[in-house]
This record gives structure tokens, sequence and C-alpha cells, in this order.
């Protein structure tokens, strides 16, 4: 792709980082990395460092450009689920979806949730935490399975807005 | 032996206690924040869970989250490394309320000794020196005279609210005495609210050395000699050595007895440091007990071939300790230099930022205790020390000449480290020759 003889004046080729960026979104790719003679081209969308800067290096030096088009901290979702909000564990604990054992769960697929809709427990240290929706909508789906163990931060539920 | 153990703790010392871990084939439970999540040495633990964001305060420090983390993940202890919670008594205390070991001393000792009145009044039955000073608060310059004539000129004046250094004066005489008295006063009010103050003496020119023990649940109680730390930077530990250069024999076993005749007296267990003063004379003071492994312990573990880190997990699950005093030698010479992502230029403010490359030194004798790798984003949340640089050879001059090899081979690109100032400090007479205090660095690098 990057095809021309590599020259001081082509190596900020905005148009064809901007080709190189529409090509990555329309198949998905998270990291590309493209090498010719000197010139080295390195695209990566999103991952672990927030909003990693587009990379041009030629022999030796490096040239950091702003993020040309769509660059986006943290996994990029599927366009279908770009609208869905992720309900997280504010917690350490163990997840428990119902009350009891034998009581039905709190959310389950379909249900429609209000901000203080109970979801779920968590529990820590013997203390059974009941934890609040926090957004309104129709759970889409439940990610951790009852007796399992979760970590802050963790994707326990996937609500729609829109329903 | 644990089967399973917590270590809540990041970076370098999480790094270190998950090695000694599998070399002893004990599993290990990592947490880590939203900042650390990916570190690589992350991938070396059995498993790892999230506590929080970034912010200390809302992950590594959160208890509720910590000991979740260790109910989750099925330990028998947690080893809290050094900082964050290693000194929480409360945080000792709950760990074993919920049945889980801390990998250290009991919380009552802990307690005990933390509290700095405290800690002196057990140095003081222990028959331990301590810095001369006024029993209590200071109320009137009478009485300020005859307390300074007792312990001896040149004394410090010091804010009994203060710290930071603030509402604390040195006075050399009587006349001085009540000036500074008055000078004192005033700036404690002004800055604490607080005009009330007390006497110690004024030990000029010190040399910080500090003295390792481990003591196990069985009553046995072993030192491995002393570490000279008298480098630093505002209080901060910048190079340590061992053996301290330049002590007399009787003053380096007076040092090590007394330290552990306190750990004796306190009935402290595990691992823990004693830390002195020594004036040029050789007198030394006892300052204060840190009651956790310490940054520096590899330095220690250079100089007598002992893995402190399996030793505190060997006595934390009831063994005795493997070896008595007699079996204790140092061979040789080690130095430690801590590697900062901060400018040595500009004040040494902390450098946050991507390593954009790491190339490790190596050969005899040779140690890099880091958690860095190349890629590896410093980030601002956390402490900027980035590694420890160890070197052992047989003797002090041959460790001055690999240690500046070591930091020559050292390349850390992309961030700003303190390994100039190393180079520089190891270069200077004075650290050859051993004629060094503890405000050496400061005076001779300002700013």
């Amino acid at each position: 792709m990057a095809n021309s003889t590599p020259n001081s004046g082509d190596v900020f080729d905005l148009k064809k980082l901007r080709q190189l960026v529409v090509l990555m979104n329309e198949h998905d790719l998270s990291e590309v990395d493209l090498r010719q003679g000197t010139i080295r081209i390195r695209l990566r969308k999103g991952g672990d460092l927030a909003g990693a800067p587009v990379e041009v290096r030629q022999a030796g030096t490096t040239a950091q450009l702003p993020a040309a088009g769509s660059q986006r901290p943290g996994t990029t979702p599927p366009p279908s689920e770009e609208h869905l909000v992720v309900i997280k564990s504010p917690m350490v604990g163990t997840f428990y979806a119902s009350p009891s054992p034998d009581a039905a769960p709190f959310a389950k697929v379909g249900d429609r949730v209000g901000r203080e809709t109970t979801v779920c427990i968590i529990e820590a240290m013997k203390v059974f935490n009941e934890i609040p929706a926090e957004t309104a909508g129709q759970i889409v789906a439940v990610l951790v399975e009852t007796g399992a163990p979760v970590e802050f931060g963790q994707a326990l539920f996937k609500v729609d807005p829109r329903q | 032996m644990f089967k399973r153990i917590l270590v809540a703790n990041r970076g370098e010392i999480a790094l270190r206690i998950i090695r000694a871990c599998r070399e002893l084939g004990v599993e290990t439970v990592a947490i880590f924040s939203e900042a650390d999540r990916g570190a690589q040495y992350l991938e070396l633990a059995d498993e790892a869970y999230c506590v929080g964001p970034p912010k200390a305060s809302d992950s590594y420090l959160k208890i509720d989250r910590v000991i979740s983390a260790a109910e989750i993940g099925n330990v028998q202890a947690i080893h809290p490394g050094y900082g964050f919670l290693s000194e929480n008594a409360h945080f000792n205390e709950i760990c074993r309320s919920c049945n889980i070991d801390f990998i250290g001393p009991g919380f009552e000792a802990m307690r005990r000794l933390g509290d700095k009145n405290e800690a002196r009044k057990l140095a003081r039955a222990a028959g331990v020196p301590c810095v001369p000073g006024s029993e209590g608060l200071i109320t009137d310059e009478r009485e300020a005279i005859a307390t300074a004539r007792t312990i001896g000129f040149p004394v410090l004046i010091k804010a009994a609210a203060g710290g930071g250094g603030r509402g604390m004066r040195v006075a050399s005489n009587d006349l001085a005495l009540k000036s500074a008295i008055q000078q004192a006063q005033a700036e404690a009010q002004a800055a604490f609210g607080n005009a009330s103050i007390y006497l110690e003496k004024y030990v000029e020119q010190p040399r910080h050395v500090e003295v390792q023990i481990i003591a196990d649940h069985h009553g046995n109680v072993v030192h491995l000699w002393e570490r000279d730390c008298t480098m630093q930077r505002r209080h901060q530990k910048v190079i340590e050595e061992s053996p301290a250069p330049h002590l007399a024999p009787h003053v380096r076993d007076a040092l090590c007895n007394a330290a552990v005749s306190l750990v004796k007296t306190a009935a402290y267990t595990n691992a823990g440091t004693v830390e002195f003063i020594v004036d040029p004379s050789g007198n030394f003071y006892f300052i204060e007990v840190n009651a956790r492994i310490q940054v520096e312990h590899p330095v220690t573990e250079m100089v007598t071939g002992i893995d402190l880190i399996k030793t505190q997990l060997l006595v934390a699950s009831g063994e005795p300790l493997p070896f008595r005093q007699d079996d204790i030698r140092t061979t040789g010479a080690a130095l430690e230099c801590r590697i900062n992502a901060e400018d040595p230029q500009h004040g040494f403010q902390p450098c946050p930022g991507r390593i954009e490359r790491l190339m490790v030194p190596g050969g005899p004798g040779v140690r890099f205790d880091s958690h860095a790798h190349t890629g590896y984003v410093v980030s601002p949340y956390y402490d900027s020390m980035i590694g420890k640089l160890l070197v052992h050879r047989p003797t002090r001059t041959e460790a001055i000449q690999a240690m500046k090899r070591a930091l020559g081979e050292l390349r850390i690109d992309g961030i700003k480290t303190t390994v100039s100032r190393h180079l520089e400090i190891l270069r200077h007479a004075a650290f050859a020759a051993g004629t060094v205090d503890t405000k050496f660095i400061e005076r001779t690098w300002p700013g």
C-alpha cells in the first residue's frame, strides 16, 4: 500500500495515512505495520496505551503525528454494540445472580431495569452487597456465572438503554 | 509451606515475591490497578485480579478489595511487600481475623514499634542507646538550658506537633539556645498551631547504618549484619551498601547485637530492619524499626547468600529459621543503586513515560531487580523507582568499578533517569573514601 518511493517529502503523506486508517476500520484491524526501505509505518488502534499515536519512522528518526482518523482508547466494539452500556463490577468478590440459590435471578436477558434495580449480589468478606444497575434499559447479556469471582471493573451485564 | 499466597503490591517487589514463590512451588495471586493492567510481571503470577482505578488510595490501599482478592483467590497468606499496606497494623489484624496469614510481624509488635515513642521505650528497655533528648516537652528557658547541658551541645530543637523539618533549630550554646527556642516556637505556632517543643542531641555528620534481622515463631532471632544507607537525598535513600565502609569491628558487633536485643524485647517476628545513626566517633543511636522487608534487602542477600523473601515465607508458615547466627557470614562487598524515573537536571522531578528501549546489564556479580521492560509505561501514580541495580564483588573498590560498568551498560531510552547522578556519586572521592554523611548529596549537588 505504501508503494511510492520514499523521499523526505513523502514521509508525512496524510492522504495515504487516512486511506490506511479507513481500510483498518473497514476490516476491523487493530494493528498495521508496514515497511519499505528505510520507511516504516505502524498504526495501532486502541490497545494498552491510551490513544497510541501514529508512528512514522525513517532511518532511525521517529516522527509522531497526532492520531489521524478514528483512534479510540480501549477496544473498539463492533458497530452494532456501540450503544450498549456495560455494567461493571465496583468491587472484588464473588458474583451471585440470585438472592438465594433457589430464587430466580435478579436480572436475566430480556428484563427491564431501572437505575436503582438490583442486578446482582457481589459477596466480599462475608458481606453480601446488592449492586444497582445505575443505568436504565433492557438486559441483553449476562456475562458472569453465579459463583464466579469478579474483579474491579469486570463487565457483568450489557444493557440496551434504548429499550 | 503455603500452597498459595497473594502479593499485595506492585512493580519490582511484587515480581521479587513472585520469583521466590515460584522457586518454592508456592502459587501466587497478584493484584493490579487499571494503570498496571497488562504489566508483563503479572503474567508470572498464577492469577491476577484488578482491584481498582490507578490511584493507590483507590486500589492497592483498599483493604476490603485486597482481602476480597485474597478470598476469591483462595490464598493462605498475604505478602504486603514494602510501602502500601506493609506497615498497616490494622490491615495486618484484619488479615488474621479473616484467617489469612500476614507475612510479616504480628500486628501487636507492628503497632508497638510503629509508634516512635513506644519504640524508644522498648529500645531503652533493651539497653539500646537512643538519641539523648528531653523526656517530655520543654516549657521554660531554665529547663531548656539544664536539659541541653545534660544532653550535651549541640542540641536540636524540634516541634512536638511538627514534621518536614519545620520548627527545627540547632543551638550550640546557652546563648544561641534562648533565641533558637523562641524562633522554633514561633515557627511551630505558625506552621502547626502548636508551639510545644522538645530537645534532642544534634548528631553531626551522621551516617545511617541499619541492621537486617529475621526472627521465627520459635524464639530464634538472627541478624544478617548491616547496610550503610548514608547516601540519601532529602531522606530518600539513593545508594546502599554492605558492609558499612570503615566501621570499626566492635561498633559493627555492638550495633548488630543491639538490634537483636531490641527485636527480642519487642517479641518481633519475621523480617525487619533496625535503623541507627552513627557519629564520626563511632557512637550509635537507635532511630526506628522498619517492620517490613525493605527496598534494599537484596544488598544483604548478595553479601550473605541468603534469600530473604524465601526465608520470610518459611518463617510465616511456621518453620524454624534454617540457619543460626554463627552461619551468617558476609563475603565481599555489595552496592545498590536505586534507578528512578526522575530528571537530575531539573530537581529530580518525576518523569513518567514510555521506555522505548531497555538494555539490562549483566556479567559477574550483577543483579537488576526490575519490573520494567521495553515498551513499559512508567505511570505517574506510584513512586518513581523503576529498578534496583546491584553488584557484588570481592572488595568495595571492585564493587564500585563493577557498578560504574553496569551503570554504563544500562540503557533506559525514552525517559530521564537518575543513572547519571549515580555515576557522579560513584566517581566522587568522598564516596570512595567513605567520608560522607547523610547530607553529603544535598550539599554537593544542591537543587
